[in-house]
């Protein structure tokens, strides 16, 4: 009897293309599940040539849902690169950018990303399966969940001119004051913006509650966690150093990110074009880590701010002090960093520097190589830049958020697929359920793959021999 | 007059006007490219292209004179289809990625003029072949993905510049910008001015400082002057939250027209000295910030007549600052040693001359903008004063001779069609000698006394310059009819060399114009604040420094100073050394009025906020001062402007 | 009457087309209103429907076999085809790659990048889709609608949308073209 391979293509509501095929053994049951990544674009080759100052503008083009991370990152390494650390208010205003996409990317992922999930339900009909089903079902949540990504994207907007691609900083500093009726219109939205998150984060619980049986059995394994702490390992997303702990929540490493060198090395396997980073010390998938929001509350001890520290006490008895480590949380984890970037929008705000107009530094100290490290909304954002003594690029090495999740994501595809599917019926909610496994971490495979981008899930089977039998692809009967 | 119609519309314009010029003088707008005001026409992006009666094919305007009853029509959809496929052409030709050009978005020439034609896309799509990117300039890139060969940036550094280092190779596709024989930017002959990317319509020469700082629409915009040196260059100052972004220079202004150069443009912006944003005094030995009130009454304690205070001012600061600062250490502390920190060395002599003679003996800058032959006389117009440089090289590469005379090797040596090397002391030999060989030629405008042959000779025979080379230089330099001396005051030092130059213009007919060191050095020769400095029993000074870096020479004199007050905007070796520290303004965060070299009366204005609350302008900072010692500052600055006789025609 | 159906998909591109659709903000209720979304990346059917639909967008530059699929399906299903964003008009910034041979970049990315390991290799499983030259949409299959912008703004692409969803042909000209 031939074994079949199940495609699911393309995988919808995440960003980017990719497909899950799902290898069948001969008596019904799960082989292995692959999640192929799809597509590549070149940018570590592309930028070759080009001035390092033009980065900022170049690479947020490797991904629209959180340009802003390689604004930052390709200003953080530009930093670098020219030797000019930015003055304190220039700093500040960089992370208040920050703060607003992690507001708009987190509350777009819970609420028309995966929110459709949970609060439709795994098993709804596609058709309405999504946002505009929600807007539907639920109208006074769905324009919550609207002007709650209207908050963030409109705090970039103020600074950088623009929601999307913003033009704002630069090596050495930003380009433009916050004025203080900008700082007055940011703050007018704190409180409907703090209240949205909460009501995410209620809603969360009441799932997760009402689902355990999911949540325990959905892509539930062990790995390392990874994100960028403040001393007293606080939770941090623009700028500090990097932890990585083992699956027991001990630390294995606490380092200053631009000597990722040193600790972090990326493994190719030939049916993706998303490369796998791992723990180098360890190697090769023993050192595998996860990132993203559940990777960085794992990793960190306390947030900086007050609500959001309480719900990561909660958090943390999950699992009695104990890394989380079911895929699904990484909803909750998400929320909660809602929670807090939404809370820090507030202390920078509040900050006496924030409206100064000291905001660049013109002094270069030129060292022609330089690396920018943030904490994006999907995990830990790396940029390196090799300049000549022009300032233009001979060498660009990415290595991006989602891609430090793939081989978790690969695992949880896998995972889910064994859990939920065997061979003799298969049912629309259940590749569904394989989707989700792969939305959970919000991947950005536009950015992941800077490099690549078509995340299509289509199920195939294929036969021992590997020839396809049958295609299943839903959308089509 | 000739008269036209342009879409109907009757118009009548002076004979050999161009078609888009008579458009733009009825408000009919012609979207251009290649063109630009300042420039010849040269008809290369064809993007201004008209309907003409009576014409097979479309014309372009910027080229095409108009002739008597001409009927022309820019909006037809002939006119229009044809700009469209020419702005395809142009995109398509190389490889203009607007998403992250830093000119996109508002200033861009190209793009705006697509957006005028409404196109959402290129029907033909570029070819992708990639471009080089040159960064070799410390100040500028040249990226050739981006350049549309309209050759505004070869015509402004010919035309404008006289540099003529950029120019192009090859034909047809293969047309290329190139620098010299296609070396790279930064190992050319380029001046630096950057007046090339003032004047380019893409984002082919980008400024590397300014780089994603800010689109026009974002920037604040003063138009003033530069006190880089004593031209007085218009500018316009771009700002954005109080920092400057770029300068460029004024079309409009009267003395540079348009064109910088290399300080005037860059140096502002690499300028990384650290500010002072507080008042400093010295207690037990170390500078302690400190508010103003402490800081004035700590430098008023030891500033009284008895101490005898030795002054110095800045020639960067205005006319109302030097007259403020001579009546109030002059007058009200009974000072006897009050002056600039130039001591006049560019121009006391100059004013001594004129004193001498009763009137002004020098010509203006307009005079060099329409010399036909020139000579430079001992003076660097490379390294300073370079834009009257520039007037002399663009002007030159259409015929006017250049003879250079200097005791060492001077920069425009490689220049000139004559360089004359006297040995050192016999300049006044020389300059007698050249008087001589002009006479002896024929060629003088004024009477020669003497016999010009023996004087001739014998000038040779000193100043080791052959008299062929005398004779050669004399002809060429006065068989024109419109010939400039530009000479630099400070190391002419006798009043025998000046007379001997001033001789030398009367025989060849030449207009004599000086170099005047500081940006009001001129107006500091005015208030007599132009004497040499020395420090002998004084027990206090003062030094007005303000944005200026002080020389080593001036640290060194006032090492002995028993108390020293700094008026300065930067830290520095010398505010180091002070006992009370008044932090100023820079340049372009106070107003004032300066004297050019030729005597024209400007004004700057203010461009940029005070950086910091503390921070006062240098005329505020001396009334304070004037306050604390309860002495009133009398006088008109503009008219004491005009009390002593000036070497130029003062024009205020 | 029945809404005109929509449909969209993303190419190589950055998605951003499609968060400056969401930027639409409250708006998507509005447009919900006048147009049926279908397939889109942000809901969950795969494919646009084999019967048709009335509006095809596509964000994202056509880079590889997998695109040339997704771009001829959508030809072959819509009856009006808009390209949507600056990479889907001209190339984009992911057009920048064709500046060097495909073979040089997949190297540099998967062999010799700094943090690539010795397991370094071009992957070339059958799984995975053929790069090709990036290219412009048109230079692909007919367009009918070219909608520049990197992204286009929400009020353009709102605007397109309400113009094609009443049957009307979008003009874009003034603050509504924008290449940037």
């Amino acid at each position: 009897m031939a074994t079949q391979k199940i495609t699911i293509e393309p995988v919808t509501r995440i960003e980017g293309h990719a497909k899950v095929t799902i290898h069948m053994k001969e008596d019904g049951t799960v082989d292995h599940a692959y999640l192929h990544v799809n597509e590549f674009r070149g940018f570590e080759k592309f930028c070759e040539g080009r001035m390092v100052f033009e980065m900022p503008n170049i690479t947020p083009r490797i991904c629209g849902i959180c340009p802003v991370s390689h604004h930052l990152a390709a200003a953080k390494a530009g930093d670098e690169v020219y030797g000019a650390p930015p003055p304190r208010p220039a700093r500040l205003l960089r992370e208040l950018m920050h703060m607003g996409q992690v507001i708009q990317s987190h509350g777009m992922h819970f609420f028309e990303l995966a929110g459709p999930d949970l609060l439709l339900g795994f098993d709804a009909d596609p058709a309405i399966r999504n946002v505009v089903g929600l807007i539907q079902a639920n109208p006074d949540l769905a324009l919550k969940a609207v002007n709650l990504r209207k908050y963030g994207q409109e705090i970039i907007h103020i600074l950088g001119g623009r929601r999307i691609h913003p033009v704002f900083a630069v090596p050495g500093g930003v380009n433009k004051a916050l004025m203080p009726e900008e700082r007055d219109l940011i703050l007018s939205g704190y409180h409907k913006a703090l209240d949205t998150v909460k009501v995410g984060i209620q809603i969360m619980k009441g799932w997760a509650e009402a689902n355990q049986e999911d949540i325990n059995k959905f892509a539930v394994f062990p790995s390392g966690y990874l994100g960028m702490v403040k001393p007293g390992n606080t939770l941090e997303l623009y700028d500090g150093d990097i932890r990585l702990i083992d699956s027991d929540g001990k630390q294995m490493e606490l380092f200053d990110g631009r000597t990722y060198l040193d600790y972090i090395a990326e493994h190719v396997e030939d049916w993706s074009y998303l490369k796998f980073p791992y723990y180098k010390k360890m190697g090769f998938p023993q050192g595998v880590y996860r990132v993203g929001p559940l990777g960085r509350l794992n990793a960190s001890d306390r947030m900086a701010t007050p609500m959001a520290d309480a719900e990561l006490k909660t958090f943390k008895a999950i699992n009695s002090g104990k890394p989380v480590e079911n895929t699904l949380y990484y909803h909750y984890a998400r929320l909660i960093e809602a929670l807090y970037a939404v809370e820090n929008v507030a202390v920078l705000l509040d900050d006496p520097d924030v409206l100064s107009t000291d905001l660049l530094n013109t002094r270069h100290d030129y060292k022609g190589e330089g690396v920018g490290v943030i904490e994006a909304p999907r995990g830990t954002l790396w940029h390196h830049y090799f300049a000549n003594e022009n300032g233009q690029l001979e060498r660009v090495n990415l290595i991006v958020a989602t891609g430090n999740n793939n081989w978790a994501m690969s695992k949880a595809v896998d995972s889910v697929a064994k859990t939920y599917i065997n061979g003799q019926v298969i049912r629309e909610g259940l590749l569904n359920r394989v989707e989700a496994a792969v939305r959970a971490y919000d991947p950005c495979l536009s950015c992941s793959t800077h490099a690549v981008g078509q995340m299509p899930i289509v199920i195939e089977m294929v036969d021992s021999q590997g020839s396809l039998t049958r295609t299943i692809s839903r959308g089509a009967d | 007059m000739l008269s036209l119609t342009i879409n109907n519309q009757p118009i009548e314009v002076t004979e050999g006007t161009t078609v888009l010029n008579a458009a733009r003088q009825a408000g009919i707008e012609i979207p251009t490219l290649c063109d630009h005001p300042h420039l010849t026409p040269f008809g290369g992006c064809r993007l201004c292209m008209v309907e003409i009666d009576g014409f097979r094919t479309l014309q372009s305007a910027c080229t095409i004179p108009v002739t008597n009853n001409m009927v022309v029509r820019t909006d037809t959809d002939k006119v229009k289809t044809a700009r469209k496929f020419v702005l395809t052409l142009i995109f398509s030709e190389r490889n203009h990625f607007c998403p992250y050009c830093q000119v996109s978005g508002g200033d861009c020439d190209l793009q705006n003029a697509a957006y005028g034609e409404s196109m959402t896309n290129w029907p033909m799509p570029p070819n992708w072949q990639p471009y080089p990117v040159d960064a070799s300039h410390p100040n500028f890139i040249l990226e050739h993905n981006r350049c549309i060969l309209c050759r505004r940036c070869i015509r402004a550094c010919s035309e404008l510049v006289g540099a003529n280092t950029l120019g192009v190779e090859e034909r047809g596709v293969k047309t290329f910008v190139i620098a010299d024989l296609n070396v790279p930017l930064g190992q050319s002959s380029c001046v630096s001015c950057g007046t090339c990317i003032q004047v380019c319509p893409t984002g082919a020469l980008i400024d590397r400082k300014s780089a994603y700082l800010g689109h026009e629409k974002n920037l604040d915009v003063q138009k003033t002057i530069c006190v880089g040196c004593s031209l007085g260059c218009g500018i316009q100052v771009f700002s954005r939250n109080g920092q400057v972004i770029r300068i460029e220079g004024d079309w409009d202004a009267p003395i540079n027209s348009g064109i910088l150069c290399k300080t005037g443009r860059f140096a502002p912006l690499t300028d990384d000295r650290q500010r002072l944003t507080t008042p400093l005094v010295r207690k037990d030995g170390a500078l302690q910030p400190a508010n103003w009130e402490e800081a004035l009454a700590a430098a008023a304690a030891k500033l009284q007549p008895a101490d005898q205070v030795a002054a110095l001012v800045s020639t960067r600061q205005s006319a109302e600052t030097l007259h403020l600062f001579k009546h109030l250490f002059a007058d009200g502390l009974k000072s006897s040693m009050v002056t600039s920190l130039e001591e006049g060395s560019a121009t006391s002599l100059l004013s001594q001359f004129a004193a001498s003679k009763g009137k002004a003996f020098e010509g203006t800058l307009k005079d060099v903008e329409h010399a036909d032959s020139f000579m430079v006389f001992v003076a660097d117009l490379v390294n300073q004063h370079e834009v009257a440089g520039f007037f002399a090289r663009r002007l030159m590469q259409n015929g006017a001779p250049l003879v250079v005379i200097d005791t060492g090797e001077n920069p425009l040596n490689n220049l000139a069609n004559c360089a004359l090397t006297p040995r050192t002391g016999k300049e006044l030999d020389l300059l007698t000698g050249l008087t001589a060989a002009i006479s002896r030629l024929g060629q003088n405008k004024a009477v020669f006394t003497g016999d010009a042959i023996a004087v001739m000779n014998a000038a040779a025979e000193m100043s080791g310059v052959s008299t062929e080379l005398l004779l050669e230089a004399g002809f060429k330099f006065a068989s024109t009819t419109r010939p400039v001396i530009i000479y630099d005051a400070t190391p002419v030092q006798t009043q025998d060399v000046l007379n001997a130059l001033v001789k030398l213009a009367e025989i060849s007919g030449a207009k004599l114009v000086s170099l005047k060191g500081g940006a009001n050095s001129l107006a500091a020769a005015q208030y007599e604040l132009d004497k040499p400095f020395r420090l002998n029993s004084h027990q206090a000074a003062y030094v007005v420094l303000g944005d200026e870096n002080p020389s080593e020479h001036l640290i060194k004199a006032l090492e002995k100073a028993p108390f020293l007050v700094v008026q300065a905007s930067h830290t520095s070796k010398l505010t180091a050394a002070a006992d009370v520290v008044l932090p100023v303004t820079s340049w372009l965060e106070q107003d004032g009025h300066y004297l050019s070299a030729d005597g024209q009366l400007q004004k700057a204005e203010k461009s940029l906020p005070a950086c910091g609350t503390a921070v006062r302008t240098n005329e505020e900072a001396l009334k304070s001062l004037a306050q604390q010692l309860n002495l009133t500052a009398v006088g008109n600055w503009k008219a004491e402007l005009l009390q002593r006789l000036s070497p130029v025609e003062i024009a205020a | 009457m029945t809404k005109p159906k929509v449909a969209s998909d993303w190419l190589a591109g950055c998605a951003g087309c499609h968060m400056s659709l969401l930027d639409i903000d409250e708006r998507i209720v509005t447009l919900v209103q006048v147009a049926d979304l279908r397939a889109t990346p942000i809901t969950d059917l795969k494919e646009p429907d084999e019967t048709g639909v009335a509006v095809g967008i596509l964000e994202g530059a056509v880079n590889n076999s997998a695109n040339e699929e997704v771009a001829h399906r959508m030809r072959s299903r819509c009856s009006i085809l808009v390209a949507l964003g600056d990479c889907a008009v001209f190339g984009g910034v992911p057009a920048m790659r064709n500046f060097f041979p495909l073979e040089e970049a997949l190297r540099r990315a998967y062999v010799e990048t700094e943090s690539t390991d010795e397991t370094g290799k071009i992957p070339d499983s059958p799984e995975l889709a053929t790069m090709t030259r990036a290219r412009s949409l048109q230079e692909v299959v007919p367009v009918d609608i070219f909608v520049p912008g990197c992204p286009p703004s929400a009020d353009t692409i709102f605007y397109v949308l309400s113009e094609l969803a009443q049957g009307r042909k979008p003009v874009l000209k003034d603050e509504k073209l924008s290449w940037i």
